[in-house]
């Protein structure tokens, strides 16, 4: 897009045309020359041999230019301001650069010779130079440089001479542009290589042209079509999609691919071994990498128009003559950091225009008038490219995928590709996140089933735990589990006010940690709840699944109320949502073939309705619904109303499972955690403990018998109380159970017999230290007390006393009822 | 199955986070980060990487003399470097073998490329 204006600079002209040139020719020089006549005359001697001449004037600016580019030699003026030919040239080869070093100087003396072939140059030229002199050494150096560049390169029928610049195929002469030329070449010298349209500008084209990738796509046009004339395959430069192009292997090629130098074999090794690695890489795993990658981009982008804002700082400064240096250094620091990084967010273009911005910056001042003009457009473009890519949202969506995922948020890198390692088998996938930032990035972009959070990942516990609050307000909120090394109260007590509920030890064995994980997953599976929409509207049907789905229930709808009962049957919802009005069956009937069926009686119905007059209303409850909500559908009524309804639903269960006195876990409810702990033990050859204690003087305790035992009796205080203390004591994934009137029974997993009787003699001592005084037992005898004081006062608690016994699996027992038995008459 | 650690450095954050998430996630390996030469050299010998991802080009003391340091010290000098570095030529390639380092990636790097380039210089295989 500047093509027009090119001509307007000799410096660009220069540029332009050495680019034309054939690419083996095409070598990079580097003049350093203080004196300006000298320099001039070096280049005009050097461009008319068609090498790309870059000149300077310093020891320190060759030294920038030598770290940032590539130079096929080095053309050294010997004595420089400050730091001279000589010794730049000692700390080119202690860096260990080997482009051969040209030395130019006015003494003559063998002396001289000596320090600077010493030094590390391959030459020497006293000035006045003799320009045939001088191009025949360069070209002498560049020849010992270049060796194998110049062998005949065969691919298949094609074959393509350095030396005379011809190409053929089946002996047939192909003949081609410069640019084809160059291109070909670029291929056959890296024969197994996939080169983007940036990487084949970046090779063939110089700094200052500016072509398009659509340039690169006419080239390689042109090129496949001369090939094809002469009977090449069409597709002998093949596309790779999504990559670039590649020469394509052919039979041929695979026989005889054996590299004749190492260097290219070094290249060919890599490169293949890149393209095994990226097949190496799973789909999903490619997209989330390239997702979070975008991710990183959206948090810094400010930071990079900060750092384009530097360099129209300096360009601007550059206009009015007032840059001064640090602002230079600046600007050419941030452009080497964005040509360096710009290309890895997908923004090639960006790192190409940066890279010339950062070239031209660290050519010697002062900058010609064009070359300012230069700048200036570059950094527009730069400035355009980056903003465009920040208004597009390149964030690719995830792959679905059914199994559940869990976060991992912890910096402890090998546990987590322990967890990470074994979550298939648990039927879950598992990803890491080594800081909060990543994981708030990860959630954001695929929100996880279940995370998994130590505390330890940032500074303070605090911090940490505002990620809970994050995972709370998601819609639906997603459990999180946390897993630390510690154990201590005051921490249980942070988390649990934060919001956390399950708590894991780290020194837990890692299958525990599983099943945990998968129990809480489980949880949360339950918790969607199915609901099933009847309505023949479809519309409405899909207003009602968009405003319900993001809460976590699970849609189902029906629009042809003839399917109701398959549907109903097959889906077995926790909700049922009804239309008044439909054809062939209307909502009350369906009401009422529900309450009538003894499986459905109980479950919850909604109607949904136009008509809220007294007489449906009336008649929507006396069918057996239990709640409505009038059309049109207002979105929060609706998703309250469902809400409410569930979680009475959810309370109502709880009940059953939590015994209201104690609220440690019912019977029934225990002996099925107890059977699911039993059964990991068994899996994992792990220890569990049954522990049983019963209150034995209860009944002699108080002054007399309560056989039913009302809520605020004294026996009942005790009872509580000593459910509080045993929630206390064990951990949320252990059972505690009130397993009769006054025995509880409590099952803790992965611990053997000798730590279990250590846990109960703990756990009793702390109960005889129980001040079970404290709301229902007065010390102090008073009269006109009610009567469940009297009976309080009346209660000796120095008469109570605990019994306690535990089994072992599997040494005592390896069912339930077994460990029962054996803890009951092992008492301690 | 002990994951591979290896230390980042780069004086640009969000070069260090880019190359962070690349080598997590497509390799799964655990990424220690340094944002300059002389954080990478306190860290290089504290942490013990696996290996050093460096950057070329940093204020204060730049790549190279990094490396330089690192392989003065008998604690680091047998950790691989890898250098990140804006160009690469085959002279360049060779002289930074010459040099010791074990390779040299160029940038800006492909994200989905960058932990292969890696695991091809250092052998490691791509364990996901």
């Amino acid at each position: 897009m500047f093509s027009n204006s090119l001509g307007n600079s000799c410096y660009f002209v220069a540029r332009a045309i050495a680019a034309l040139k054939l690419r083996f020719k095409f070598m990079k020089i580097l003049v350093v020359e203080d004196d300006k006549l000298t320099a001039e005359a070096l280049v005009a001697t050097l461009a008319n041999q068609n090498y790309t001449v870059e000149t300077v004037a310093t020891s320190e600016a060759a030294w920038d230019l030598t770290e940032a580019f590539a130079y096929d030699l080095i053309l050294l003026d010997v004595t420089l301001p400050k730091q001279d030919g000589i010794s730049l040239c000692q700390q080119l080869r202690s860096h260990g650069h080997q482009m051969p070093i040209l030395l130019l100087t006015a003494r003559n003396s063998s002396q001289d010779k000596a320090i600077g072939l010493d030094a590390g140059a391959d030459d020497y030229v006293v000035k006045p130079f003799d320009p045939e002199e001088l191009a025949a050494r360069i070209r002498a150096l560049l020849r010992r440089n270049q060796g194998i560049a110049q062998s005949v390169l065969e691919w298949g029928d094609l074959q393509l001479d350095p030396k005379s610049c011809e190409v053929t195929y089946r002996d047939k002469p192909v003949s081609l542009t410069a640019k084809e030329y160059a291109l070909l070449e670029l291929f056959l010298r890296n024969s197994r290589r996939v080169f983007s349209c940036g990487a084949i500008l970046e090779n063939l084209w110089s700094f200052g042209e500016i072509p398009s990738d659509e340039a690169v796509r006419t080239h390689i046009k042109g090129l496949r079509q001369k090939l094809k004339a002469k009977g090449a395959p069409p597709d002998l430069i093949e596309t790779v999609y999504g990559i670039g192009y590649r020469l394509k292997l052919g039979k041929q090629q695979v026989e005889k691919s054996h590299p004749d130098s190492k260097e290219q074999r070094d290249t060919e090794t890599l490169h293949s071994s890149i393209q095994n690695s990226l097949a190496q890489i799973s789909q999903p795993t490619q997209q989330q990498t390239l997702a979070l990658v975008s991710k990183v981009w959206y948090r810094f982008k400010e930071r990079v128009g900060e750092q384009v804002g530097v360099l129209e700082t300096a360009i601007s400064a550059l206009q009015q003559q007032q840059l001064d240096s640090e602002l230079w250094q600046q600007a050419k620091q941030e452009a080497h950091t964005l040509a360096g990084s710009l290309g890895t967010f997908g923004l090639s273009e960006g790192s190409q225009l940066a890279r010339w911005i950062e070239q031209t910056l660290k050519t010697e001042s002062p900058l010609s008038q064009d070359e300012v003009t230069y700048l200036q457009e570059w950094v527009s473009l730069l400035r355009q490219e980056v903003e465009r890519s920040t208004t597009e949202d390149t964030t690719q969506t995830p792959i679905e995928d059914e199994h559940p995922l869990l976060l991992i948020v912890d910096r402890d890198r090998p546990l987590a590709n322990q967890l990470i390692a074994e979550a298939p088998a648990w039927g879950f996938r598992a990803e890491v996140a080594a800081n909060l930032t990543r994981a708030r990035d990860k959630i954001h972009l695929q929100p996880p089933d279940i995370v998994l959070l130590d505390p330890a990942i940032s500074p303070t516990m605090a911090e940490s735990l505002t990620l809970l609050a994050d995972l709370n307000k998601q819609v639906p909120p997603i459990p999180a589990i946390i897993f630390t090394e510690h154990n201590e109260l005051t921490e249980r007590l942070e988390v649990a006010r934060l919001g956390g509920r399950t708590f894991l030890q780290k020194s837990l064995p890692l299958s525990q940690v599983l099943e945990s994980i998968n129990q809480v997953l489980h949880q949360a599976d339950q918790a969607k709840a199915g609901v099933m929409v009847v309505d023949d509207d479809p519309k409405l049907l899909a207003i009602v699944r968009s405003l319900l789905e993001p809460w976590g229930l699970n849609i189902t709808t029906l629009a042809d109320p003839r399917q109701f009962w398959e549907t109903l049957e097959a889906t077995s919802p926790r909700l049922l949502i009804l239309d008044i009005e439909m054809p062939q069956i209307n909502g009350i009937d369906l009401c009422q073939i529900v309450r009538n069926d003894s499986r459905w009686s109980s479950l919850p119905i909604l109607f949904l309705t136009a008509h809220t007059d007294a007489d449906t209303v009336n008649q929507v409850f006396s069918v057996g619904a239990d709640d409505f909500v009038s059309k049109p559908i207002v979105g929060p009524e609706l998703v309250t109303r469902i809400i409410n309804r569930l979680e009475r639903i959810r309370f109502l269960q709880n009940l059953a499972e939590t015994d209201p006195l104690t609220q440690v876990s019912t019977r029934q409810k225990a002996a099925q955690e107890l059977d699911k702990l039993l059964r990991l033990a068994k899996r994992h050859n792990q220890p569990l403990c049954l522990f049983v204690l019963g209150l034995e003087q209860f009944e002699q305790a108080g002054d007399r018998p309560h056989h039913s035992l009302t809520s605020h009796s004294p026996a009942n205080e005790i009872l509580r109380q000593t459910g509080e203390l045993l929630r206390r004591s064990f951990e949320p994934e252990d059972v505690v159970a009130r397993w009769s009137e006054k025995e509880f029974v409590i099952g803790v997993y992965g611990i053997d017999k000798q730590d279990g009787t250590q846990r109960l003699k703990n756990l009793l001592n702390a109960l005889r230290q129980e001040s079970f005084a404290d709301s229902g037992m007065p010390n102090s005898n008073t009269p006109n007390s009610n009567t469940s004081k009297r009976a309080a006062q009346s209660l000796d608690t120095s008469r109570l006393t605990f019994s306690a016994g535990v089994a072992q699996y599997p040494e005592n027992g390896d069912s339930l009822n077994t460990l029962y038995q054996a803890a009951n008459s092992a008492l301690l | 199955m002990t994951a591979k650690r290896i230390l980042v450095v780069d004086n640009e954050q969000y070069i260090q986070e880019v190359a962070q998430v690349c080598l997590e996630t497509v390799a799964g390996w655990e990424v220690l980060i340094a944002s300059s030469g002389q954080e990478c050299l306190h860290q290089a010998e504290a942490e013990q990487p696996d290996a050093i991802l460096l950057d070329v080009m940093m204020p204060d003391m730049d790549g190279i003399a990094t490396f330089q340091k690192l392989q003065e010290n008998p604690a680091t000098k047998a950790i691989p470097v890898i250098l990140l570095t804006a160009k690469i030529q085959s002279s360049d390639r060779r002289r930074y073998i010459q040099m010791g380092l074990t390779a040299a990636i160029a940038k800006p790097f492909n994200p989905l490329e960058l932990a292969g380039q890696v695991a091809t210089a250092l052998g490691w295989t791509l364990e996901r």
